[in-house]
């Protein structure tokens, strides 16, 4: 079997294919090359949700980019969903194995759900209480509308995203739950003129207030799927400053972490020690050694990956695994960690906690942000990666 | 209809469909009064009678605005008054958090809305109407349809 990595299809040699597997987001632009992948494969796999939905690419949507998943370009492709997308999904479905069933997430989650309605939303969370599901913290989770997956960001006390949806139109459902559940939750009504009789007002309210970004938590990974029109905020220009601006600074980490791509840890890195060092946020010297520890496993996985060292490079995943928690780095936080990584260490002393947000313009160079009081990025300028 | 005939003709061409799921105690009981009573009414209201306007969420909004409705509306009873529990109050809620996503997305948030209206009085249910139109009209004149980023 001959394996052969295509990072430029424009200037790629058309030669025959049994199988091509495409990864990454996709622009209308990408149909040329798409189509002659097309014309030399026998079959096609979308791999990730980048290439199948948009993914955290499509975020930039909202301010008029064309990000577009790969079944709205070429027909009679196969979907691998995820972020990042499971490999042994991939090689079952390249055998021609069927997937397996639908298994929800929450039949996997330790956290036990009651479902009664919220009196607040919570941002963040003390992260002692294992038991309860996130939700009825007042933790936004799309855990409800998800597969059971192979990252399993909840186990490291990171809320699930939904980036395996297990039903259509998945960000859409999950609003309509998470609205259901906010029902004790202050709302402000106005007097109609004309009904002469109450009506929901326009109006802020804590409703709104308790979630500045309704995109970026909701559809996260299916914005192109759910069949919302086309945003028409103003956009910057870069499509990976759009996709940022507009985010909440709590939910930084876990975005930069599915960027994917090289420098995906560094960035990640980079964003939260900036606002640590701002905010004079402390962080124990056990933190600092595990994330030094993270940067110089990134150089090995380069280095695996520009070698084509398949070995090396899961030996590397490995390692990322136990202090990271998973490939979307959810153990990573503001001010250490959420989860135990050695049990000989003691946790206290890399535990992550709760911070405060503070407005303010944030500057480290590589990576500047400015963000507004209720947290939400404002501008964001990233020059590298 | 006196508040539609200053609309300009071209954006009153634009609103030709507007779903109006109503009730089936205050909402559509409303509704029927005016209709005993011939009250006249906007002819783009399309009117979709549900058990409880707690049965509408962000997907039957996005179901009827995808399929070519042009704003959707929801008629409940009164605040403290639903027939079953709490629906019109869980409706609200939604629509609430429908409305700022549109406007995250850069429209406007007059195409949803939640009224409510007396199973008694007719006129509640046509002020509503009246109400509807007016905003999207206003909506439209200032910031365009929504099939305009369709």
């Amino acid at each position: 079997m001959n394996i052969e990595f295509i990072s430029d299809p424009q200037d790629w040699k058309e030669e025959n294919m049994d199988v091509a597997v495409i990864s990454g987001y996709i622009l209308p632009d990408d149909l040329d090359s798409l189509q002659k992948i097309q014309n030399n494969s026998k079959r096609i796999f979308a791999y990730g949700d980048c290439t199948t939905t948009g993914g955290i690419f499509a975020l930039a949507n909202q301010r008029g980019h064309q990000v577009t998943p790969l079944k709205d370009l070429i027909s009679n492709i196969t979907n691998v969903n995820g972020c990042l997308g499971e490999i042994e999904e991939l090689i079952a479905v390249i055998n021609g194995e069927e997937l397996q069933g639908n298994n929800p997430l929450c039949s996997v989650c330790k956290r036990k759900a009651t479902c009664d309605y919220l009196d607040s939303v919570n941002r963040q969370i003390e992260i002692d209480d294992e038991e309860t599901c996130f939700n009825d913290l007042g933790f936004l989770c799309n855990g409800f509308i998800a597969k059971k997956c192979k990252e399993r960001c909840i186990d490291f006390n990171t809320p699930c995203r939904g980036c395996k949806p297990m039903v259509e139109r998945s960000g859409i459902r999950m609003l309509g739950m998470f609205g259901t559940l906010m029902g004790n939750i202050e709302m402000a009504t106005e007097h109609s003129e004309k009904g002469a009789t109450d009506k929901l007002a326009d109006a802020d309210d804590d409703l709104t207030e308790s979630l500045p970004d309704i995109l970026g938590n909701f559809f996260r990974f299916t914005l192109l799927t759910s069949g919302l029109p086309r945003g028409r905020i103003q956009s910057s220009g870069n499509l990976l400053q759009d996709v940022f601006t507009g985010r909440l600074i709590e939910e930084l980490p876990l975005i930069t972490g599915l960027l994917g791509g090289n420098r995906s840890i560094s960035l990640t890195l980079k964003l939260i020690e900036t606002y640590e060092k701002a905010n004079n946020i402390e962080v124990s010297t056990q933190t600092k050694k595990y994330r030094n520890e993270l940067l110089s496993l990134e150089a090995d996985l380069i280095e695996a990956t520009n070698n084509k060292d398949a070995q090396k490079y899961k030996a590397t995943t490995d390692k990322i695994r136990k202090i990271a928690g998973n490939m979307n780095l959810s153990n990573v936080y503001f001010g250490g960690f959420k989860q135990i990584i050695d049990d000989d260490v003691d946790f206290e002393s890399y535990k992550s906690h709760i911070f405060e947000i503070v407005e303010g313009t944030y500057k480290n160079g590589s990576i500047n942000y400015n963000i507004d009081p209720k947290g939400v990025i404002k501008e964001i300028t990233i020059k590298e990666g | 209809m006196s508040e539609c005939e200053v609309i300009d003709e071209e954006i009153k061409e634009k609103i030709q469909n507007i779903v109006v799921f109503m009730c089936n105690e205050c909402g559509q009981g409303s509704a029927n009064t005016a209709g005993v009573a011939r009250m006249a009414y906007e002819p783009a209201i399309r009117i979709v009678r549900v058990q409880c306007t707690g049965q509408i969420g962000p997907i039957q909004i996005m179901d009827a605005l995808n399929n070519g409705a042009d704003a959707v509306a929801c008629v409940g009873c009164c605040i403290g008054a639903c027939h079953f529990f709490n629906g019109n109050l869980l409706s609200m809620h939604r629509i609430k958090l429908m409305k700022k996503l549109f406007k995250e997305l850069g429209y406007s948030d007059q195409f949803v809305n939640q009224y409510t209206s007396r199973a008694a009085e007719g006129e509640t249910a046509v002020g509503d109407f009246e109400d509807i139109v007016e905003r999207l009209a206003t909506a439209i004149k200032e910031e365009g349809t929504i099939k305009d980023g369709c």
